[in-house]
């Protein structure tokens, strides 16, 4: 392949920025999901 | 909008996701098809490109740099209209769904941009001979990326929530004449970057053993951008909703 | 009801009134939102004593000659946009795309001798993408040269080849 360098960099900080947003949004939902549970146990979800 | 007249006939529909135990349980189920589907496609149009697509006669392998470098250009745009439409949702119909989608808009939609900068940077550097020139799309997307940022600051800069929530929306609305000008910027104006491959009109001017990928990698990118904001936004909703219950308990206890 | 109707209007007003602006300043501003100036904008436009600015066209095919400046390799070619054309004199590394009748945007200034001395050549790409199999199809065919302009409409070519590649 050439520019193998590039290629590798743009790939690269795709699957960074993608995985540091994707895993983000799930601890964060994660999170509110339990503390909600723990103050509102009506909250049955 | 008075807690006590009933929603009008024409904002029902709009109204009907206000409901947030209702958006959290049809959000969380639509959530998981969605990520799958996002995670899914961008895999495949990503494999494809990187390893069966053919080579660029004059780019050689550099090509494969718009595989992800188009679909993130596309979402960048794609994210503030999407930012836009919940900001009239917001200042006319008072939405609060949309707010709080808003907010959570932002910051993804910045990281496109800044992902769709630094590839065409680092596409640009071996194929035009530089990282960055001052023309008229590049300079426009730049524009786009400081808007992004100027809304994740604006709706977080105010103690009252709601302040922050208008004077983003207003912002983003103003922002909007931004998105045309990137769009027509390689016809208006002579540029550096190239001008549309994939236009409305006529047949694209791309293999299409290389326009297949490409397709594919943008849908894997535009359900990857919707399920990491639906994400957000059931967080934000959640979190909405436990400071909520913590101020009640909290007078209900100083009432006591 | 009727506020949320005020509301939408006003926000329709304002968005009129703030295209429109945007519009009129955006035709004002035109003429300096040129990245590069033609050849054939240089009897007119171009700054003359020794300023720099960006002259862009496509590289005159047959043009290109690797010479010397005493020890230095230098690269002479003619930048044409069918009306006129000028000689480009550029001692540096040439970006990949640089070739015979592809688009480049130079930096430099003019001469007195009439030549333009380019500090910077940066290549344009433009909006085809097409495998080599393709290219090197439409050229023995004599569809199309390289060289000497764009490649015919891209119904002609863009699912030419039965087998879409063969890997990188």
């Amino acid at each position: 392949m050439t520019h193998l360098t590039y290629i590798m960099a743009a790939y690269g900080l795709t699957v960074l920025v993608a995985g540091v947003f994707a895993v983000d949004a799930w601890a964060r939902m994660g999170r509110a999901r339990r503390r909600l549970a723990a103050i509102d146990p009506r909250a049955n979800r | 909008m008075d807690a006590t007249t009933p929603p009008p006939p024409g904002g029902r529909t709009l109204h009907r996701f206000a409901n947030p135990g209702r958006f959290l349980r049809i959000s969380g189920r639509v959530l998981p098809v969605v990520a799958l589907l996002g995670l899914g496609l961008t895999l495949t149009g990503c494999v494809w490109g990187l390893f069966f697509a053919p080579a660029d006669w004059q780019q050689g392998d550099a090509v494969r740099i718009m595989y992800v470098h188009v679909p993130a250009a596309w979402l960048a745009s794609f994210g503030y209209l999407s930012l836009a439409i919940c900001s009239v949702l917001s200042l006319v119909w008072r939405h609060p769904l949309a707010d709080l989608a808003a907010a959570e808009i932002g910051p993804v939609g910045a990281a496109f941009t800044a992902l769709c900068l630094a590839t065409g940077s680092i596409w640009g550097k071996p194929m035009w001979g530089a990282w960055w020139v001052w023309d008229a799309r590049l300079t426009s997307v730049l524009v786009l990326f400081f808007l992004y940022l100027g809304h994740v600051a604006l709706v977080r800069a105010f103690d009252d929530p709601q302040r922050g929530y208008r004077a983003g929306a207003i912002l983003a609305l103003i922002g909007v004449v931004n998105l045309p000008i990137i769009k027509f910027s390689v016809d208006w104006w002579n540029t550096l970057h190239q001008p549309a491959t994939i236009k409305f009109t006529g047949a694209p001017t791309m293999y299409v053993g290389m326009l297949w990928p490409l397709l594919l990698c943008a849908l894997g990118f535009t359900f990857g951008f919707v399920a990491i904001v639906l994400a957000r936004t059931r967080a934000a909703v959640m979190e909405r909703r436990i400071r909520g219950l913590l101020m009640a308990r909290a007078q209900e206890a100083d009432a006591r | 009801m009727t506020r949320k109707r005020r509301r939408l209007i006003l926000l329709l007003v304002c968005g009129l009134g703030l295209g429109t602006a945007a519009a009129l300043v955006l035709t004002a501003f035109s003429d300096n939102m040129v990245f590069f100036l033609a050849p054939a904008d240089l009897a007119s436009k171009a700054p003359h004593n020794g300023r720099t600015f960006r002259l862009g066209g496509l590289v005159e095919a047959g043009s290109v000659e690797h010479t010397r400046e005493g020890s230095k390799p230098v690269v002479r070619f003619r930048i044409t946009d069918g009306a006129a054309n000028v000689v480009v004199t550029y001692a540096g590394i040439l970006p990949d795309l640089f070739r015979e009748g592809q688009g480049v945007v130079t930096l430099g200034a003019m001469q007195t001798d009439g030549t333009f001395r380019a500090s910077e050549v940066l290549a344009k790409h433009d909006e085809t993408y097409m495998p080599k199999e393709v290219a090197d199809a439409l050229k023995r065919s004599g569809h199309w040269d390289p060289k000497a302009g764009a490649p015919p409409p891209a119904s002609t070519w863009n699912t030419l080849l039965p087998k879409p590649g063969n890997g990188g």
